[in-house]
């Protein structure tokens, strides 16, 4: 790479605002760390379903007219969860409260179906002062307002809460207008509607920018996301924006077509506008919860892209081989992902290419259930963005002892849970062979990289997108990262670098900020999206020094950090 | 070699929570973990085991199905096709047993070949407190007459009547005159005696046609 060997962006202290002018794309327009021209994944742009929801119109029939402002006015009462309010500062974002107290657990086994013979007078959920400090909300409700999901506490609980999320919706719908976002002081409601059920994230959040239609109701807001026929609705105090929320949303939503096909939810719904969703739901809550959590800590949804265990190239491509070579019939795609959703390696019919949204659901199957530990699997799974009506049948098993390695092997056939199982013996079997399943394990028990490996003083931390493969690396979090709490402020940092640089109505090719405790700099090129942690008094040129150097070093490194070069069937 | 070639499908089917994969769990592991939470499956997991049924080798492949209802459509995938089915109910659930009730129906309008276990989980709980117990025993059997099933009550924690259950799958198959060209002998056991080896003439030959096909064992 003769174009990196040469610092091209200016060493010299700029003027203060005059870092956003530099256009660094001649480093990177060719051969940008990581690129690669195999479409094993689909080059995915962050908030792209959300563009789409927001150019979704759905205009529904005026059925509802009887909703009175009056009761509008009652539900913002009724929803403000919590006063407090946190400055839009580094310092200001508050760690999470997530320790479920072991009473609200045990009843939470219970929720979903088991507790339908309970009294129907219950107290509502919202009145405990445990419930409303949570630091993020997400309900599912159906267009009827029965409730769906919960995250916290139990939506048997909360019926009168969603009824008056379901009044919020069908009010604004009266106006041929839907509500996406509210604002209430400090927490923000959003929601998401896909009749016949609502979505609603509830988060306690430092608010970036306001985008056209949104509510502000005493201190909280909330965001919507309408989809038909279910809406969701997210209220938040965390640091996300309104646009990261809708992402959890779209996601939580695309959750739900996976276990049920687009096609299915809709028939259900039609048929019986007021049917109770929990029925087919149950057992899939721990999905739900696990998918919230994993995108409260987990960079890929936020970047589009997915991680991939570093291995070298060779051992991957042993890999690759091994199991293109095991066909059977209508495979279409072969998933090896390692602990911690790091991605081995994707085999896939020629004509067919993995969505990383996709690939991140297939993720989340793995991670949130032991039950595939024990024995070889056979389920049905719908992938949205590959097909939202059709499911697809995977064979699921781990390669050995250790669980360290989960193979999915994704059919067409419903039938051909032998003729897979058979090609997955084999490829134990070649794996084994030549070591690979060992070398998998090395690489996990020997985590990431630590950044000091890469030799620049003052990076902290780095996320590294490559845009044209949707894939990204980053280093290991290191101290003072390494507790809960820092941990999860320096995410909270990201995600406002990202919301910065991604901001529609002002996108930034590069963002320097200082801030108390560290400094920050994200950088989007047509190749990558780059974002670094530096110490708190790092210079600008210094940043920009070690940005260089940084990708130069990913540049060298980039064989085993990224899947160049897919196999297919 | 297990989960390549099977003789005889078993397909466990009941209600959620009641038990059919912590069963399988110790049939096949002969493991019972009271600490794990509760997993709920996904889709349907597969297990097989080799058992001697009259000096012959039956290789049972198991599936262990999802019992929620949203798998209610799809479980034609996993007992089409099946030569016995356990339907499990929850002896402390009397609602399972109605669930229960749902699948023999269900097997004997799209699966009439396949022979159909009544058996009731958790009898640990139950022995421990007589209150417990939702469902009647003889209740049970009284249905099990009537659809000609066979009832057998288990605990997964303590092991009682697992094995025994499956055995009589085993048996059930094995002996089954319908099912005479998978069955083979088992060769490769000489440590049994002779006499063991088959209770009626006609299994024998039953023995003799597996061999004679090159068999499915190795």
């Amino acid at each position: 790479m003769a174009a990196l060997t040469e610092p091209t962006l200016p060493v010299q202290p700029l003027p203060p605002n005059d870092l956003e002018e530099v256009t660094p794309d001649d480093l990177v327009e060719e051969g940008a760390p990581g690129a690669s021209e195999d479409h094993m994944l689909i080059a995915a742009e962050s908030y792209e379903d959300i563009n789409v929801a927001i150019d979704e119109q759905y205009h529904r029939g005026k059925d509802e007219k009887d909703k009175t402002k009056n009761e509008i006015e009652q539900s913002a009462r009724e929803l403000s969860i919590d006063d407090r309010s946190t400055t839009p500062s580094d310092e200001g974002r508050e760690t999470p409260k997530e320790e479920v107290s072991s009473a609200e657990g045990k009843d939470r086994s219970n929720s979903m179906l088991g507790n339908r013979d309970r009294p129907q007078h219950v107290e509502e959920e919202c009145y405990s002062p445990e419930w409303r400090q949570r630091q993020k909300h997400v309900f599912i409700l159906s267009e009827a307002g029965k409730p769906i999901y919960t995250r916290h506490g139990n939506e048997d609980k909360l019926v009168t809460t969603m009824g008056v999320m379901q009044a919020l919706v069908s009010f604004v719908q009266d106006n041929d207008d839907n509500i996406r976002f509210m604002i209430a002081g400090s927490h923000k409601f959003v929601f998401l509607n896909r009749p016949p059920v609502i979505l609603v994230c509830v988060s306690h959040s430092v608010c970036f920018f306001c985008f056209h239609r949104f509510m502000i109701a005493g201190s909280h807001k909330f965001v919507f996301l309408n989809r038909p026929p279910v809406i969701l609705v997210c209220v938040s105090h965390s640091a996300e924006s309104t646009q990261q929320l809708l992402l959890h949303l779209t996601y939580v939503y695309n959750q739900i077509i996976s276990v049920l096909t687009f096609s299915q939810l809709s028939k259900i719904f039609e048929k019986k506008s007021n049917y109770d969703l929990r029925r087919l739901l149950t057992g899939t809550e721990k999905f739900l919860d696990n998918l919230i959590n994993l995108m409260d800590r987990d960079a890929m949804f936020l970047l589009s892209a997915v991680r991939c265990l570093p291995l070298a190239s060779s051992v991957r491509d042993i890999i690759g081989q091994s199991i293109a070579q095991c066909k059977a019939k209508d495979l279409v795609f072969a998933i090896l992902v390692g602990r911690d959703n790091q991605l081995v390696t994707v085999v896939r019919m020629k004509e067919h290419s993995l969505h990383p949204a996709d690939l991140h659901l297939v993720f989340n199957l793995v991670d949130a259930s032991t039950s595939f530990q024990s024995a070889e699997s056979w389920t049905p799974i719908c992938l949205p963005k590959f097909n939202s009506n059709g499911y697809l049948h995977a064979h699921l098993s781990y390669l050995d002892e250790e669980c360290s390695a989960c193979l999915l092997l994704l059919s067409a056939d419903r039938d051909v849970f032998f003729e897979l199982s058979e090609a997955r013996q084999k490829i134990v079997t070649r794996l084994n062979k030549y070591n690979c399943l060992q070398a998998i394990r090395e690489s996990l028990a020997k985590g990431s990289y630590k950044v000091a490996q890469i030799g620049i003083p003052d990076l902290r931390h780095f996320m590294y997108k490559s845009k044209s493969t949707a894939q990204y690396t980053s280093s290991e979090l290191e101290a003072p990262y390494t507790e809960e709490g820092e941990r999860h402020r320096l995410f909270g940092m990201y995600q406002y670098l990202h919301h910065r640089v991604h901001n529609s109505a002002r996108p930034l090719k590069i963002l320097f900020h200082v801030g108390s405790k560290e400094t920050m700099l994200g950088w989007i090129t047509s190749g990558f999206e780059l974002y670094a942690t530096f110490g708190p008094l790092v210079t600008k040129p210094a940043a920009i020094n070690a940005i260089n150097k940084l990708l130069r070093w990913i540049k060298k490194e980039e064989d085993r950090l990224f899947i160049l070069n897919s196999y297919t069937y | 070699m297990a989960g390549s070639r099977v003789d005889c499908k078993v397909v466990l089917l009941g209600k959620a929570y009641g038990g059919k994969t912590s069963l399988v769990e110790r049939y096949l592991h002969d493991r019972f973990n009271a600490e794990m939470p509760y997993q709920n499956t996904i889709g349907a997991a597969f297990g097989a085991k080799r058992v001697e049924v009259d000096g012959k080798i039956v290789t049972l492949g198991i599936w262990d199905t999802a019992g929620s209802e949203r798998y209610e459509a799809m479980s034609k995938i996993y007992y089409r096709g099946a030569k016995a089915a356990v339907v499990c109910y929850d002896l402390t659930d009397d609602g399972s047993f109605e669930r229960a009730k749902f699948w023999v129906k269900e097997l004997n309008d799209n699966e009439e070949a396949c022979r159909v276990y009544l058996c009731g989980t958790k009898l640990d709980l139950v022995q421990e407190n007589r209150k417990a117990r939702r469902v009647d025993y003889h209740m049970t059997t009284d249905y099990a007459d009537e659809i000609h099933a066979e009832v057998i009550e288990t605990s997964s924690k303590t092991g009682f009547n697992v094995c025994e259950l499956f055995e009589k799958v085993a048996e059930g198959f094995a002996r089954d005159p319908a099912n005479k060209q998978t069955v083979q002998i088992c060769s490769s056991v000489p440590q049994y005696p002779s006499t063991s080896l088959s209770k009626d003439a006609e299994n024998f030959q039953v023995t003799e046609q597996g061999r004679s096909r090159g068999g499915c064992c190795s």
